[in-house]
């Protein structure tokens, strides 16, 4: 296909700028198409799609079976409790015996980095990562940069701070790239222990100060503070994390009077943002959801279709 | 009919070593003695298994193939502190053999990690047993230091000890409870057994898969820091001093662990350490890909890294080259990378691959002595064994290496089942051509 030859997904860091912009252009057509209500496409009838989804995931799972419900293709979920591997079985066999079955795709989260490469190493299969460990989650990256695009316009020059559990997220990493790649200047900001300095060799500004990491940002981007990967602990007590590094309507001050905020979902209300700001006007929290259908869509087109 | 071939086989190869194994006669290149000098051959011969500088009346008529070492070198056989055998079967002490003699290691030293563990006299005497029946090299068998090297009770080092052992580690684990590490280093003395440590403090690297650093923060992949590292060489510089007994330092990979390692040695503590060959050479970037076979521990480091153990091994500070050989079958290799076990083949790849990490800093002849100097002198002294040199009498344990031959490292040709190599497929300079150990001819490149 022109402007895409990607048969995988499988994270933004080996993505070139004008494939990233080609992949969201497809998102925009998807998206007035899905706005025209009960509408849907034809484009992968026929095609079988798995969802080999190993860790738990509610949004990213549903918006690919809507995104490929969508496209007429058919999609079977697969979580790790009714899989083989729950029986020993290696990923790599899971995999060989998925590919035996005739899908056209797979979309896999697990909980190894690298896993998405490791599967699309080992089957001729286009993969979809949907998240491995905490190297990427490029498709949850990608609607963020649609949703941002669509209201900054060009991210060229744009300030996006991305506070909260760094270390641990792969959704920090792949916005890292994805953002870079299209010009925008990111900071990580959170906790020392959880933002380490190293990430300034990636390319993002690295702060340990939520107010100097609000200051001047033209979107703000919360990141869940995730309690079952952190297997030390990272800092005290949420109620103190929630002190130092809570976003609340206090900050509201410092905030641009234009500054977005976005949050990847699920949210803890109340830990890394006060509820009444995830809720008002300056939250996209609930446009990335509609987005990240579009988004995943042109994923799986693309993907199938190249 | 393949019965009747392989019978007619076997008789010719049985008679082609009886003709090759006693006589030799290397003419050309240079032999490095026992203190690592290197020197000009004349005429070094093989005699009946021994080295001779002259051959004795009574053989001047008798056969002696001759082996043309012209720019090539003679060293003594390698020792190895560091190998992982895994399992005691036949089929798998020979295939170490097989590696360990391509790669010029006549001596090595077996870590107690075996599938039945080396903590008991029992286990001890298994591990012996099938290395005397199956190896035609010195394997050395160690023991645990804590029972299943779980860290939480002493082994019975003395009955391991009167078993044959000939040093005591838990490694590829470490001990870290301090009370039971003091304790088991105090035992140890009693037996003049030496104590080798594989430094690695637990809370700080759990299930740590790659170095600390922005190669591992871009993967996601678990953290090994040098931290981890640094305080349990220090512990055991602590514990050396105090207790006035050497402990053995294996797998050195931080900057950090060789500024202890020197400024302990300055002050007189008895400390010793050895780096792996392939930590040397290769640095963090290697795992990018998600890459198993350069899944090591400790993990391979930054360059700044790699760049000081290469000067510690120059100035003294780190005493020895281990190949930290651990084979990994390739079903295991061949998984999700935090998933897949640390470990990588090194035995018939240490030597040149050390002598290519080592040729920006020495000439040729300064690498060869510095090689035998830390893969051969330096891990017999340390471990206690008795090793034969290039000298008049003594049995043949050497090896003839061409530093210029360049070859393809092919896994598979020892087993095609393991091949968790980093250099799989590379080509590679420097090849050991024969290994004589004990007296006999026990490999040949040609």
């Amino acid at each position: 296909m022109k402007g895409w030859s990607r048969k995988s997904l499988l994270g933004l860091e080996e993505m070139n700028p004008e494939e990233i912009i080609f992949l969201l252009d497809k998102a925009k057509e998807f998206k007035s198409i899905l706005s025209q209500k009960g509408s849907s496409l034809e484009s992968l009838n026929g095609k079988r799609i798995i969802n080999l989804f190993m860790e738990p995931s509610t949004r990213t799972r549903i918006a690919f079976e809507v995104a490929a419900k969508t496209l007429s293709a058919d999609i079977i979920s697969i979580a790790e409790s009714s899989s083989s591997l729950t029986k020993g079985e290696t990923l790599r066999d899971t995999a060989l015996n998925i590919q035996a079955l005739g899908a056209d795709a797979i979309v896999i989260r697990h909980s190894s980095p690298g896993s998405a490469l490791f599967l699309s190493k080992t089957i001729d299969v286009p993969i979809i990562n949907a998240g491995d460990g905490a190297h990427e989650h490029p498709s949850q990256a990608l609607l963020d940069i649609y949703t941002l695009r669509d209201n900054l316009g060009s991210l060229e020059g744009k300030n996006i701070t991305i506070l909260g559990d760094i270390l641990f997220s792969r959704v920090a990493r792949s916005n890292l790239w994805g953002l870079s790649k299209l010009g925008a200047n990111v900071t990580f900001a959170g906790p020392s222990t959880l933002v380490p300095k190293d990430f300034e060799e990636l390319g993002a500004k690295v702060t340990h100060n939520l107010e100097n990491a609000l200051d001047g940002a033209d979107a703000v981007m919360l990141l869940r503070i995730q309690h079952e990967r952190q297997s030390t602990s990272h800092f005290p007590s949420l109620s103190e994390y929630t002190k130092i590094f809570g976003l609340s309507s206090d900050h509201e001050k410092i905030l641009d009077s234009k500054a977005l905020i976005l949050h990847p979902g699920p949210i803890n209300r109340g830990v890394e943002i006060d509820s009444t700001l995830a809720d008002c006007s300056r939250s996209l929290i609930l446009e990335q959801v509609s987005n990240g259908v579009a988004v995943r869509m042109a994923i799986l087109y693309l993907c199938c279709m190249s | 009919m393949a019965w009747q071939y392989g019978w007619q086989f076997f008789i010719y190869a049985v008679c082609l070593e009886v003709k090759m194994s006693n006589n030799f006669n290397i003419e050309g290149g240079h032999f490095v003695n026992d203190k690592g000098v290197v020197l000009e051959n004349k005429n070094l011969l093989i005699i009946d298994g021994k080295v001779l500088f002259s051959p004795p009346p009574s053989k001047r008529d008798s056969h002696i193939t001759k082996i043309n070492a012209q720019n090539k070198f003679i060293l003594p056989g390698l020792v190895d502190m560091r190998c992982h055998i895994g399992s005691t079967t036949s089929e798998n002490i020979k295939m170490i053999n097989l590696s360990a003699t391509k790669g010029g290691f006549t001596s090595l030293l077996a870590m107690p990690d075996f599938t039945t563990i080396a903590d008991n006299p029992g286990a001890v005497r298994l591990i012996k047993d099938s290395v005397k029946k199956e190896s035609n090299i010195s394997i050395h068998a160690t023991g645990c230091i804590t029972t299943q090297a779980e860290g939480e009770r002493l082994a019975p080092l003395g009955s391991l000890k009167e078993a044959g052992i000939v040093a005591v580690t838990d490694c590829p684990r470490c001990p870290q409870n301090n009370e039971i590490f003091a304790k088991g280093i105090e035992y140890a003395k009693m037996f003049n057994l030496p104590v080798i440590e594989l430094p690695r403090e637990y809370t700080l690297s759990k299930d740590g898969a790659a170095h600390d650093g922005p190669v591992a923060l871009k993967m996601g992949v678990k953290p090994f820091p040098r931290t981890a590292e640094e305080m349990f060489v220090q512990r055991a510089i602590i514990l050396s001093k105090y207790i006035n007994t050497p402990i053995h330092l294996s797998s050195i990979s931080s900057r950090g662990s060789v500024d202890l390692i020197r400024i302990a040695k300055q002050n007189g503590v008895r400390i010793t350490a050895d780096v792996t060959s392939h930590h040397l050479l290769l640095t963090e970037k290697s795992i990018l890909g998600y890459e198993t076979n350069c899944k090591t521990s400790p993990p391979l480091r930054q360059e700044e890294d790699r760049i000081s153990l290469l000067e510690a091994l120059i100035d003294g500070t780190i005493d020895g080259i281990c190949s930290s050989h651990q084979p990994v079958p390739n079903h295991k290799k061949d998984i999700e990378f935090d998933l897949s076990p640390c470990g990588v083949l090194g035995l018939s790849t240490a030597l040149p691959v050390a002598h290519r990490a080592l040729s920006k800093y020495c000439e040729e002849k300064q690498i060869m002595g510095l090689i035998t100097r830390t893969m051969t002198i330096a891990p017999s002294n340390i471990m206690g064994l008795e090793k034969e040199f290039i000298e008049e009498g003594k049995k043949a344990d050497l090896i003839i290496y061409d530093p210029r031959k360049e070859w393809e490292y092919n896994p598979s040709d020892e087993c095609p089942e393991i091949m968790n190599s980093p250099f799989i497929g590379k080509t590679i300079k420097g090849k050991v051509e024969k290994t004589f150990a004990n007296g006999s001819l026990v490999y040949s490149s040609n």
